[in-house]
């Protein structure tokens, strides 16, 4: 789902990168208002834990590549905007230090993978599961809330990439960007994440929020009402 | 940080152990996945901070080479003629000679990398299915051109000289934006790098879960791996998959549990410091002449490069 340098022309990337600038400042801003100062550094652990989720991925041709994030798990344990700040920490770690994901795409990438994904997965959480809520319909819902969100974010990068021969062709017809169109784009993003890298977020979201609904339910930040994280 | 390679990163690595585990519970792909992961961290840690040495393009104001970076980074973006980009690739190269980086081992990384993101993804596009265009390579022929659901599918499949042209110049794009990033990378402290973020007004609370999601993520891969391991030695003969999804849960659990506590105590160590929930990061040093010489031979060779 990372997105490199060269795949995404200026008319897209720009646009993007100013929705994810508006959007990580408000993060921040509500992420001050909701998380207790005693749990900003807590972020840096849920960064490095998208970070490691996403290292395992793999290519898909007529996309980009394919993974689990981690990005529902964090929204349903400390909410969607904390959830946007940690999951754009690791997208530009990534960027910068391990060339994983471009660095003109990272407006893009944190776009989809922590603007769009974690309110996806929170919303979907919050719709399904009911306070109080019993473990296996915890469960549940976790699992579709990691799985949908996954899918759908998948999709729209399939979107962002298949536009590009619309968007930015030469004169004589030929891509300058990604050079596939939506009619490939989508299905190959699409299949892959139904099939396996959704199931697999889907599979870590509902285990790791399990856990904590079984042993430490005052965490999870979908089931309180107000209050600072942590307090 | 400096040059403090924590002491773990410098030990055999671990895999040493495994033969004697060799015939354990088989949980083959968690093996390869969190070794190969805990790996690559471990090398671009080691890499990252030993490449913090005295040089000429290490002593850039980190704030210059930010600015370069993304005007270097936008230029690759809207060059879309791969002669012009191998051009980039040899400025790039020759900053590399300077900057006596070890150049073999970093640029593997970049090919590697290049390979998989910029080469194996957009291979299809050299089919003329999607680059129509003169085929000069022919793959398959079939009776008569066919029509698949949205797809249509035409009597000779093959690569197409236009193909080939938008592979190389995406692969060269995703090169030239890698080499010229892990240069950066390379020749830079990382919180030197990321404090210079300021100059683009992202707030100091982000760069401060920057900094210390860096570090943690060399932790955190250490704690996988050897939470890995100590589970791995205690398991023998087949597991069944439930109590293997039992079991691994519990450990992600119990890596959140430990990360809990230990920035529990980051935050009281930071309390005692002074913090009280407002983050301020200090400004680099000052730019100096050699900086703006810097900067203005750079953006001239890359006007130059748009220009020609």
């Amino acid at each position: 789902m990372h997105i490199p340098d060269g795949y995404l022309s200026p008319q897209t990337y720009i646009p993007l990168m100013g929705v994810f600038v508006v959007s990580a400042a408000l993060a921040v801003k509500n992420v001050k208002k909701e998380v207790s100062a005693r749990n900003i550094p807590y972020l840096g652990m849920a960064a490095a834990f998208s970070f490691i989720i996403m290292m395992f991925n793999l290519p898909i041709p007529g996309g980009t590549t394919g993974h689990a994030v981690g990005s529902a798990v964090i929204a349903i344990l400390f909410g969607p905007w904390a959830a946007t700040v940690a999951v754009s920490v690791a997208i530009i770690i990534q960027a910068l230090i391990f060339g994983d994901g471009g660095i003109t795409a990272i407006g893009a990438n944190c776009f989809n993978m922590a603007v769009f994904m974690p309110f996806a997965a929170y919303y979907i959480f919050k719709l399904l599961s009911s306070n109080p809520a019993g473990s296996a319909r915890v469960f549940f819902a976790a699992f579709i809330s990691g799985y949908l969100s996954l899918v759908m974010a998948a999709v729209l990068t399939a979107a962002e990439l298949g536009i590009q021969p619309m968007i930015a062709s030469s004169s004589d017809g030929k891509a300058l960007y990604c050079p596939y169109n939506l009619s490939i784009s989508i299905p190959a993003m699409a299949i892959g994440h139904l099939l396996l890298f959704g199931i697999v977020e889907g599979i870590i979201t509902a285990l790791i929020v399990s856990y904590f609904f079984k042993n430490e339910p005052g965490v999870i930040y979908a089931f309180r009402k107000g209050g600072k994280n942590g307090d | 940080m400096g040059n403090n390679i924590p002491s773990y990163l410098l030990q055999t690595s671990i895999d040493q152990y495994k033969s004697a585990n060799a015939k354990r519970a088989k949980l083959s792909f968690i093996d390869k996945t969190i070794l190969n992961s805990a790996t690559a961290v471990k090398s671009i840690y080691l890499q990252a901070e030993s490449s913090v040495k005295v040089n000429f393009i290490q002593k850039v104001n980190p704030y210059v080479k930010l600015i370069l970076l993304i005007y270097i980074i936008l230029m690759i973006s809207i060059v879309s003629n791969p002669g012009k980009q191998i051009l980039v690739t040899v400025f790039i190269f020759l900053l590399y000679i300077i900057a006596k980086l070890k150049i073999v081992q970093v640029y593997r990384k970049v090919f590697l990398l290049s390979f998989v993101f910029g080469f194996l993804i957009v291979l299809p596009a050299s089919l003329n299915v999607i680059t129509p265009g003169k085929i000069i390579f022919n793959l398959v022929t079939f009776n008569k051109p066919s029509h698949l659901w949205i797809y249509d599918i035409p009597q000779n499949i093959g690569c197409t000289s236009e193909g080939f042209q938008v592979v190389a110049l995406i692969f060269l794009r995703v090169f030239n934006s890698v080499s010229f990033a892990m240069l950066i990378v390379f020749t830079t402290s990382f919180p030197a790098f990321i404090k210079s973020f300021k100059i683009l007004g992202v707030p100091d609370t982000f760069l401060m879960i920057i900094a210390l999601a860096y570090k943690y993520i060399f932790i955190l891969s250490r704690t996988i791996e050897e939470t890995y391991f100590a589970l791995k030695s205690r398991l023998s003969g087949n597991i069944k998959t439930n109590k293997i999804r039992k079991l691994i849960s519990g450990r992600i659990f119990f890596i959140f549990r430990r990360s809990m506590i230990i920035y529990e105590n980051t935050y009281y160590a930071m309390v005692s410091r002074g913090y009280g929930g407002e983050v301020r990061l200090y400004s680099q040093k000052h730019f100096a002449i050699k900086d703006f010489i810097v900067l203005g031979i750079i953006v001239a060779l890359g006007i130059v490069i748009i220009l020609i």
